[in-house]
């Protein structure tokens, strides 16, 4: 569950305002929101996702308005509740696969469950590639990499950034599918924010920016 | 999953950077283990060797070489005292324990020491097997010599003239070696003790086949030191009328040092006439410990000022030997300390460029919920880590390097000299290489703190 309300944020250098409209998700609903490039949809998705702290508005999550908690609890909170696939999916170089996701679950305070890893692992087709280093990963593995470790925490909300505009027609849809149904999984709001109109279809909840 | 482990993997992952790091700073931390350690081992040495010798009397000249060669034997003699003369003061009220010395032979580099029954007992020196010297021209070997020159109890030798090792001024007599001491880690242990008679003995004979008076020969052993000399330059050339001259210029002296008995004769006719024999032998040099420090205090001076002889404080003059070897020790340890400072300056860079080049990963270690004080610890940790590694291959490098040095420059004199570093030394290099990579570490973290994450992870590249 995630509302928001009045969300604005200002960024100094740039002397521009970026204003927000409100909307409110119910459990396992999940929510595509469109715009040009330029419009804010970064700056929404680090708001979102507690990232960064709106000048106004606020971000509600499980009934928790984050834009009130500390840092240190924003660091938990967020380590906890949410989770974000970035546009490039960077997973943390030094470490491998496996690590990556124990990390991800570490930092999280949450028990590292071996199994669960291998699970989703063998769900995303990189359980081969467990022990590997992340640069030694393909772009579509280093991206479902990225969904996996977005989701190993089990998440109230996924964040995907761009998931999709470096790929072809076909990866697009697995990969969307794929977001689906992971955010399904655990139960969680899966927010795609993308300019890629070819992503539409998949969502019947849409805010255009 | 650790931060711990985070860091290790961090380090791991650039091989080259935290390979310099370790090694440089493990040489800074070398450097400064191997000078202490050969700070304090130089100055133990030293002083262990000296016993319980508070002062040496000889005949005048450098106090320091008198220390050098009647305690630490490693230099030639300065001359000789009456025997009647150090008598008289070992009598002194004020001395605890004189112990009269003479040497002037050596075999195989090894110096013949004839002194009394008490030599052994000053660097508490126990037999490992064998006995005692009972009579003269039996010797007890030093436990180094023993190893050296594979001498057992019951074999015999030659002794040469002069203290470095020569063929061509070997005497006739023949010595034994009745006993063998167990080490000492003292300067005994290369030395081979005999009693006094032994050493007059030696010469004694000599002498009559060269038809020189007694007294004449004795003085010639502060001579010693030049035959040894130009045998070392010259072996076949040695040249008999140099020797003559030589002879010439000892009885001169001779004569000299006469009238100053004479003197003496005047003021302690008694104790003269009582040891009429001893007068006319001669020892090198007389080793005193007191039995309290008014000895220090009055003894030297009145010697020196009263007698023909001179008295010499080992441990004044040693103190004043390690000034000047100070510099050297400084000037190594100022080197050290310059690497020092490099090697952090590296570990910083090492350390900065990993938050810089690695600003994504650890922006993306904060989505994982990370704190920023988490973040901080696996930069610190690296540098830990680094340091530990760094210490662990600075101890092996002066232990090896010491170990290869003091082999190296094995000139029979170096024993078993490494003495393990105090531990408050070895705490005040390692607080000082902590604190330099404290410093070090919180230059490198400091863009963390400043850490926009939103900025990084919108910069994608």
């Amino acid at each position: 569950m995630i509302q928001t309300e009045n969300l604005t944020f200002h960024y100094k250098q740039k002397e521009h305002t970026f204003q927000f409209p409100d909307f409110a998700l119910q459990e396992q609903e999940n929510l595509l929101i469109l715009g040009k490039s330029g419009i804010g949809k970064t700056t929404l998705l680090h708001l979102l996702a507690g990232l960064l702290s709106p000048v106004s508005g606020n971000v509600i999550i499980n009934d928790v308005n984050i834009s009130s908690l500390s840092a240190s609890k924003l660091d938990a909170f967020r380590g906890q509740n949410i989770g974000v696939v970035f546009q490039k999916n960077h997973a943390v170089q030094s470490l491998s696969v496996v690590e990556n996701l124990q990390a991800r679950l570490f930092f999280s305070k949450k028990k590292i469950d071996n199994t669960a890893i291998d699970h989703l692992l063998t769900e995303l087709g990189l359980i081969d590639y467990k022990n590997r280093k992340v640069n030694a990963l393909s772009e579509g593995q280093l991206q479902r990499l990225g969904i996996a470790l977005s989701v190993i925490h089990n998440p109230k909300v996924i964040f995907a950034d761009e998931p999709t505009s470096s790929l072809d027609d076909e990866n697009c849809k697995i990969v969307i599918e794929l977001l689906k149904r992971q955010a399904k999984q655990s139960n969680a709001n899966l927010i795609v924010i993308t300019h890629d109109h070819r992503v539409k279809s998949s969502f019947s909840n849409t805010i255009a920016l | 999953m650790t931060l711990w482990k985070i860091s290790v993997k961090n380090i791991k992952t650039k091989p080259l950077y935290t390979f310099l790091s370790v090694f440089i700073l493990g040489l800074s931390i070398a450097l400064l283990l191997g000078i202490q350690q050969l700070k304090t081992s130089f100055k133990y040495q030293m002083e262990n060797n000296l016993g319980d010798i508070d002062m040496v009397v000889g005949a005048k000249g450098s106090p320091l070489q008198l220390v050098l060669s009647s305690v630490l034997h490693l230099d030639n003699p300065t001359g000789n005292i009456p025997y009647a003369e150090a008598k008289k003061l070992s009598r002194n009220p004020l001395v605890k324990r004189a112990v009269p010395i003479s040497y002037g032979d050596n075999y195989k580099g090894y110096r013949i020491v004839g002194a009394t029954d008490e030599f052994p007992t000053i660097y508490n020196a126990e037999l490992a097997e064998g006995r005692t010297v009972e009579k003269s021209l039996e010797v007890v070997l030093g436990h180094t010599v023993a190893e050296k020159t594979q001498l057992n109890i019951g074999d015999t030798f030659k002794s040469s003239h002069g203290l470095i090792d020569n063929d061509i001024d070997v005497h006739d007599d023949e010595f034994v070696v009745v006993g063998i001491y167990k080490p000492t880690l003292k300067v005994i242990d290369r030395l081979i003790f005999t009693n006094l008679e032994s050493i007059w003995n030696v010469h004694d004979h000599d002498h009559d086949e060269e038809g020189h008076s007694e007294e004449a020969h004795a003085h010639d052993d502060h001579e010693d030191d030049e035959h040894a000399h130009d045998h070392e330059e010259d072996k076949h050339s040695h040249d008999h009328e140099d020797d003559e001259h030589e002879h010439d210029h000892a009885e001169g002296e001779h004569d000299h040092d006469h009238e100053e008995k004479g003197h003496s004769h005047e003021e302690h006719s008694e104790d003269e006439h009582a040891h009429e024999h001893d007068e006319e032998k001669e020892i090198t040099s007389l080793l005193v410990t007191f039995r309290n420090p008014t000895g220090l205090l009055m003894m030297p001076r009145r010697i020196n000022e009263e007698t023909n002889m001179q008295a010499a404080l080992p441990k004044f003059e040693l103190d004043k030997l390690y000034e000047y070897t100070g510099v050297g020790f400084k000037t190594i340890s100022l080197i050290a300390y310059i690497i020092l400072v490099i090697s952090s300056i590296i570990i910083f860079i090492s350390l900065y460029k990993m938050v810089k080049e690695r600003s994504f990963d650890l922006a993306l270690m904060r989505v994982y919920g990370a704190k920023n004080s988490q973040l901080i610890r696996i930069i610190a940790y690296e540098g830990f880590i680094i340091v530990f590694l760094a210490f662990i291959v600075g101890v092996v490098l002066s232990k090896a390097g010491l170990y290869f040095m003091v082999n190296s420059v094995d000139s029979g004199n170096s024993q078993k000299i490494l003495q393990s570093i105090a531990f408050h030394e070895f705490f005040q290099i390692g607080i000082l290489v902590f604190g330099m990579i404290i410093v070090a570490v919180l230059l490198a973290i400091n863009p963390i703190t400043k850490m926009n994450i939103s900025t990084i992870l919108s910069n994608e590249k």
